[in-house]
């Protein structure tokens, strides 16, 4: 646990900046360095691929970028439309792998038996690469949108399952002990050791399945044609040649993981500080 | 006083993971009274947090039973809480949240302001009114152990064990709160029992200290009683006489079982040689001036004279290192105070009677009974002074220091005191010391004074802490100090080697009663293989008469040699034997003729003497007579017995000592 | 240590100057700023060191006993007053001041040969390997692990990688060897063979030690001088108690001396007396 104890009273903005200049300036710096270069090589002809200025050049990228909302029916939607459908997606799926991950996970880290049994068959299941999945969901559920849900959720839950499973596997002795001895019940023991003792596992796991299953849902769209989200947007922009289209949903794409990814991080902090 | 808790005869044996087991304890007996502090130690592995874990119901034995409160204990439950050694406080829950964890869990029923209020006693108890919204990462290491001590203690068990709870702190921070540890259990009339690898810990929380041996099959290897009166505080309780000796006593124990553990790892070999069946030895001593015949047959040769190639002198501390040397086999023979054979033999060390033979008296007199200086300063220069004053100072405790209860000085202080109108057990306490100690405790006015063989009273002389008021010659002139004595089953199997190592020593007391030789023994015994002081305060005999024609007090008066000294004399044993049995120490042996007889290897003496051309200093008749005039008549030993006033409850008892056999080798 | 002023006039510059200190400590303190102001950890500690003595240091958690160890390892600059190493300030890390810690700080995927080799290999690169292999093995046999050295760190138990780390420091014959509470860890039989092995190392390599303890114990068996401290802030040293046991030492010898006695209950009534300390803030 690390606290930074300097707290700015009587000085202002200046004195803030002062203090957290290195923590700010170097990846701004860094960033705009690479789009310097980024710039320079596309202005000098070493790639075909549109520069980031281009972004704000072209007219079609321009309007996706300042209207983020348009609608005008059918596939033709902003690229927030298109995002909040990939992202009802991804959580449906993942509210789905979190809660069979965290219980089963709960289940074999508690049971030595059922550790042995389901340990190999989890290990070789997470190996299978998302979009290998995609054809199989089709085949069992015959429409996109559960597919797509079935995809997020099998990418999702091996992370959270194995973590959950760790965690409780982790819990000290001690803390076994000290239920012992109390006596505590099965539901004290739950609530009040087992779940916060193995949270940070938990955490670790809903972290590691949120960038997951963010990859896993571009992948399906691209594969499954015809419906909203961002996925199939890059596929659609591919078909038709706008590749700055591409790009900027590829900067939007990496903008939504990393707030995701932030999300999930707060909310650990929120509710396990201080492990 | 009931036992809260009893411990029946329990076992533990482990399964190990590749195959084959572990046998933990074994044949672990303990009754735990109410309101009582327990400590356990021993050596890592020795299985006393397995011990604590059984009571504790976290495991269960192999074999016996616990009870508590004569229900046998089979799972944990919160009327027996642990705290253990890492705190075990959970990480994301504030103290009070931790403490509230158990109260919640255990006393459902209370209310909520209820609950608080026990809460806030608890954390108050343990100095932590302030830090309940803490976090245990907020706390230094010693603090978490006071929250867990608040939590065991607020849910009010009947039984608080403890697992080294103070083993992950700093001896520093250990030290504060072993004494808030003490203070809440005086004032709650708690019982517990913890586990400890720290001796002073254990002294100064303690009512009893159960001291485990190795493992594996750990037993119990002595239960220490600490007298050392409450409330106690650190400071003080070390000017106590008790603490430095049940320290020492402790800190023996676990010396010498990493000392048996040292001996069993070493190849152990009988060379047989020159005719003789063993010609390597181990021979016990403890450092006094009368070793010196030892020290001179190691020096000068005599053992190797007589065929023993490979003698160690093995150094004691303290007489009980002896005893239990001979009792686990680690020595082969010693030299011994010259009550001890008697006393082994009729099971006063308090086990099994284990016969032990000697078959020579190696040293006579040389015990002197060493004041206290500021009873000299108060006029007190004799025992009718000293028993005055007794009468004037009647409150304040008195105790006087001997070294083993079996030893001489023991028998003649005794009779000394006694005779002289002072009962050694209601007007005074003696209590066994070791010898650097006492000195300490002279000092610091802790004990009366002492009753001990040289140095010590010269010593005490020298530095002015002590005054001698009584030496030997004027209780009883030529008693047996120091014998040589070896286990009989030793002796049946090495019979040649015993005569071998009689000649040696008798060659070597021969030496050393030339006053000639002196300076040089002086000088040898002043290595630190031996007595490691300076030559100058070990002296062997002064001339008789220098201070004054009646009280050469301050010169001990060694006999080393000569004629009817040396030989074991089946009188003086028995002598012994009455008055072991006047303080209780044995029963007075019903069967003491045959004791007598096993115990006195008079053949081997006579066999040496013989041998070495010494045969007139072999037997010389002479009557036992103490200072006070009172015959001893060997044939009736009983009625010199029942004829003494003051004695303890004796008893007449038949002890049986079965039949001589050869030590299987 | 007095010094006799020479009747004649001032020596010239070629005689050797009278012996000083090893190490002199003169006014030292340390103050840390903290976001409540300054803190004042240690305040003017004086102490001259002998070549070749053997110095524990003891007080209370939070004394600063640490802080003056980094002083004069190197570590941590003091913020006032000074210490002398051979009459030169010591300003940084070097290899005439060897620290062993608590916590070991060996490289755990080495071996146990390794490790000490590459101390040898850091302080004295230009060595012939060969006399590099000797020194090394030379102070694993000090140690009693020549027949250990190959084993990694993760395979030793926790008194023998202390080994490791004493074998490590001595290997490169500083002229002060420091240690932080090394035994504090191990159990109560390898802390004890630990102390006999480090009083006999330090009885033939001669060099001067300066050791933090929290074990009176300890300190009376192995230290010619025990330093108190006073607890912080601004803790300076309380008492300085010379304990002149013989050496060479035997536990049971000086548990037999009287006097061990005294400078036990001496020391308890430093630490718990006069400057008791609870560790409750």
């Amino acid at each position: 646990m690390t606290i930074t104890a300097s707290t700015p009273s009587s000085s202002g903005p200046l004195l803030w900046w002062k203090h957290h200049r290195k923590l700010i300036l170097p990846p701004l710096l860094g960033i705009f360095g690479f789009l310097l270069a980024w710039q320079l090589s596309a202005s000098l002809g070493l790639t075909r691929l549109p520069g980031p200025l281009s972004l704000f050049t072209e007219t079609r990228t321009r309007e996706l970028l300042l209207y983020p909302f348009y609608d005008r029916g059918g596939l033709d939607k902003g690229l927030f439309w298109q995002t909040l459908a990939s992202l009802g997606r991804v959580a449906q799926g993942y509210v789905l792998a979190a809660v069979v991950g965290i219980g089963a996970g709960i289940a074999v880290g508690l049971n030595k038996t059922l550790n042995r049994a389901f340990d190999p068959l989890f290990q070789f299941l997470r190996m299978v690469a998302p979009l290998a999945w995609v054809p199989i969901a089709l085949v069992i559920f015959q429409k996109n949108q559960p597919a797509a849900i079935f995809v997020i959720f099998i990418t999702a839950v091996w992370p959270i399952l194995i973590n959950t499973a760790e965690g409780v596997r982790q819990i000290p002795q001690d803390y076994h002990n000290v239920a012992l001895v109390l006596q505590m019940s099965k539901k004290t023991f739950f609530l009040k050791v087992l779940i916060p003792s193995a949270l940070p596992y938990i955490f670790t796991g809903l972290r590691i399945s949120i960038g997951l299953a963010w990859l896993a849902i571009i992948a399906a769209e691209i594969v499954m044609s015809g419906i909203v989200g961002i996925g199939f947007f890059i596929w659609d922009a591919y078909q038709q040649n706008y590749v700055s289209d591409i790009v900027l949903a590829v900067v939007w794409i990496g903008g939504v993981g990393l707030l995701l990814d932030r999300l999930m991080a707060w909310l650990q902090s929120r509710i396990s500080p201080g492990q | 006083m009931t036992a809260l808790v009893e411990v029946q005869n329990i076992e533990k044996d482990f399964p190990l993971t590749g195959g084959g087991h572990y046998l933990a304890l074994k044949g672990i007996d303990l009754e735990i009274r109410k309101g009582e502090f327990i400590s356990l130690i021993g050596h890592s592995g020795c299985g006393k947090s397995t011990l604590l874990n059984m009571i504790a119901g976290l495991d269960l034995p192999t074999g016996g039973t616990v009870l508590l409160e004569g229900e046998t204990v089979k799972r944990p439950g919160p009327d027996k809480m642990v705290v253990f050694q890492n705190y075990s406080l959970l990480p994301w829950l504030t103290v009070r949240q931790n403490i509230a964890l158990a109260v919640d869990e255990v006393m459902p029923d209370l209310g909520r302001s209820e609950k608080d209020a026990v809460i806030d006693e608890h954390l108050e108890m343990v100095g932590l009114g302030q830090a309940g919204t803490k976090l245990p990462a907020q706390l230094s290491g010693g603090m978490r152990q006071r929250v867990a001590i608040a939590r065991a203690l607020a849910i009010k068990p009947k039984l608080l064990l403890l697992d080294e709870p103070f083993g992950a702190l700093d001896a520093l921070t250990r030290g504060n709160l072993q004494e808030k540890l003490m203070q809440i259990c005086n004032e709650h009339a708690l019982t517990a029992v913890m586990v400890t690898h720290d001796v002073d810990e254990a002294v100064l929380l303690s009512d009893r200290i159960v001291m485990l041996t190795n493992g594996p099959g750990s037993k119990i290897g002595g239960i220490l009683e600490v007298d050392i009166p409450r409330p106690r505080q650190r400071l003080t309780v070390v000017h106590h006489p008790s603490y430095y000796s049940l320290r020492s006593e402790i800190i023996y124990f676990l010396n010498r079982q990493k000392r048996v553990k040292q001996w069993q790892a070493r190849p152990h070999k009988v060379l047989a040689r020159h005719g003789l069946e063993k010609v390597n030895l181990d021979l016990g001593f403890i450092p006094l001036a009368a070793c010196a015949p030892l020290a001179v047959a190691e020096a000068k040769g005599f053992f190797a004279k007589h065929g023993l190639d490979d003698v160690q002198l093995v150094r004691e501390t303290s007489w009980r290192g002896v005893l239990d040397g001979l009792v686990d086999r680690t020595l082969d023979a010693a030299m011994m105070p010259s009550g001890m054979p008697t006393w082994m033999t009729a099971g006063g060390h308090g086990g099994e009677p284990l016969p032990i033979v000697t078959a020579l008296t190696i040293s006579r007199n040389g015990n002197e009974v060493t004041l206290a200086r500021r009873l000299a300063e108060q006029g007190v220069t004799t025992v009718e002074d000293y028993r005055a004053w007794l009468g004037s100072h009647e409150r304040e405790p008195h105790r006087i220091g001997i070294v083993h209860p079996a030893s001489m000085h023991n028998l003649l202080l005794r009779y000394w005191l006694a005779a002289n109108g002072i009962d050694p057990d209601r007007d005074v306490h003696l209590q066994t010391l070791p010898p650097a100690q006492m000195l300490a405790d002279l000092k610091d006015g802790s004990i009366d004074g002492y009753c001990i063989g040289e140095p010590w009273n010269f010593r005490a002389a020298r530095s002015g802490h002590g005054v001698p008021i009584v030496g030997d010659l004027e209780i009883w002139s030529g008693h047996p100090g120091k014998v040589l004595g070896a286990r009989e089953d030793w002796a049946q199997a090495y019979p040649n080697t015993h005569i071998a190592l009689t000649k040696a020593l008798l060659e070597a007391c021969r030496y050393c009663a030339d006053p000639a030789h002196w300076p040089e023994m002086g000088e040898l015994l002043s290595d630190r293989r031996y007595l490691g002081i300076n030559a100058d305060l070990i002296r062997f005999s002064g001339q008789p008469g220098e201070s004054g024609a009646f009280a050469p007090h301050g010169e001990p008066h060694h006999l080393f040699f000569g004629a009817g000294l040396n030989r074991p004399s089946r009188s003086e044993h028995l002598w012994i034997l009455t008055q072991l049995a006047r303080w209780a120490e044995i029963p007075f042996p019903r069967n003491y003729v045959e004791i007598l007889e096993r115990v006195c290897s008079v053949g081997v003496f006579s066999t040496a003497a013989r041998e070495l051309g010494l045969e007139d200093v072999s037997y010389q008749r002479q009557g036992i007579e103490l200072f006070d005039g009172r015959p001893f008549n060997p044939e009736d030993p009983i009625a010199y017995l029942n004829d003494v006033s003051v004695h303890r409850d004796f008893s007449i008892a038949e002890i049986p000592i079965g039949q001589p056999r050869a030590m299987a080798v | 240590m007095t010094t006799i002023a020479p009747a004649t006039p001032a020596p010239p510059i070629d005689i050797p100057s009278p012996p000083q200190p090893l190490l002199r400590f003169e006014g030292l303190g340390k103050v840390y700023p903290t976001p409540t102001g300054p803190y004042p950890v240690l305040e003017n500690i004086n102490l001259q060191v002998e070549q070749g003595e053997f110095i524990c240091v003891i007080g209370h958690s939070g004394c600063g006993k640490s802080t003056l160890l980094n002083m004069v390892s190197g570590f941590s600059r003091p913020t006032s007053g000074q210490v002398l190493l051979n009459g030169v300030p010591i300003e940084k890390p070097g290899p005439d001041r060897m620290v062993v810690f608590q916590g070991y700080a060996l490289l755990p995927w080495m071996t146990a040969y390794e490790n000490v080799h590459l101390a040898i290999d850091a302080v004295k690169p230009n060595l012939p390997e060969r006399e590099k292999r000797e020194i090394a093995m030379e102070h694993l046999a000090m140690v009693g692990l020549d027949k250990a050295s190959d084993k990694r760190i993760t395979q030793l138990s926790g008194g023998m990688k202390q080994r490791v780390a004493i074998a490590r420091a001595l290997a490169i014959r500083p002229e002060v060897l420091i240690l932080d509470e090394p035994f504090g860890a191990l159990d109560a039989i390898t802390k004890e063979e630990l102390q006999e092995e480090l009083l006999q190392i330090w009885n033939t390599q001669k060099c001067t030690v300066l050791m933090i303890t929290h074990d009176i114990d300890e300190a009376l068996f192995l230290a010619d001088r025990l330093v108190m401290m006073t607890n912080g802030p601004a803790a300076s040293i309380g008492e300085v108690m010379p304990i002149d046991f013989p050496r060479p030492r035997n536990r049971e010898d000086i548990m037999e001396d009287p006097k061990y006695y005294e400078l036990r209950n001496t020391a308890l009534d430093f630490l718990y007396n006069r400057f008791a300390h609870d560790d409750v803030e």
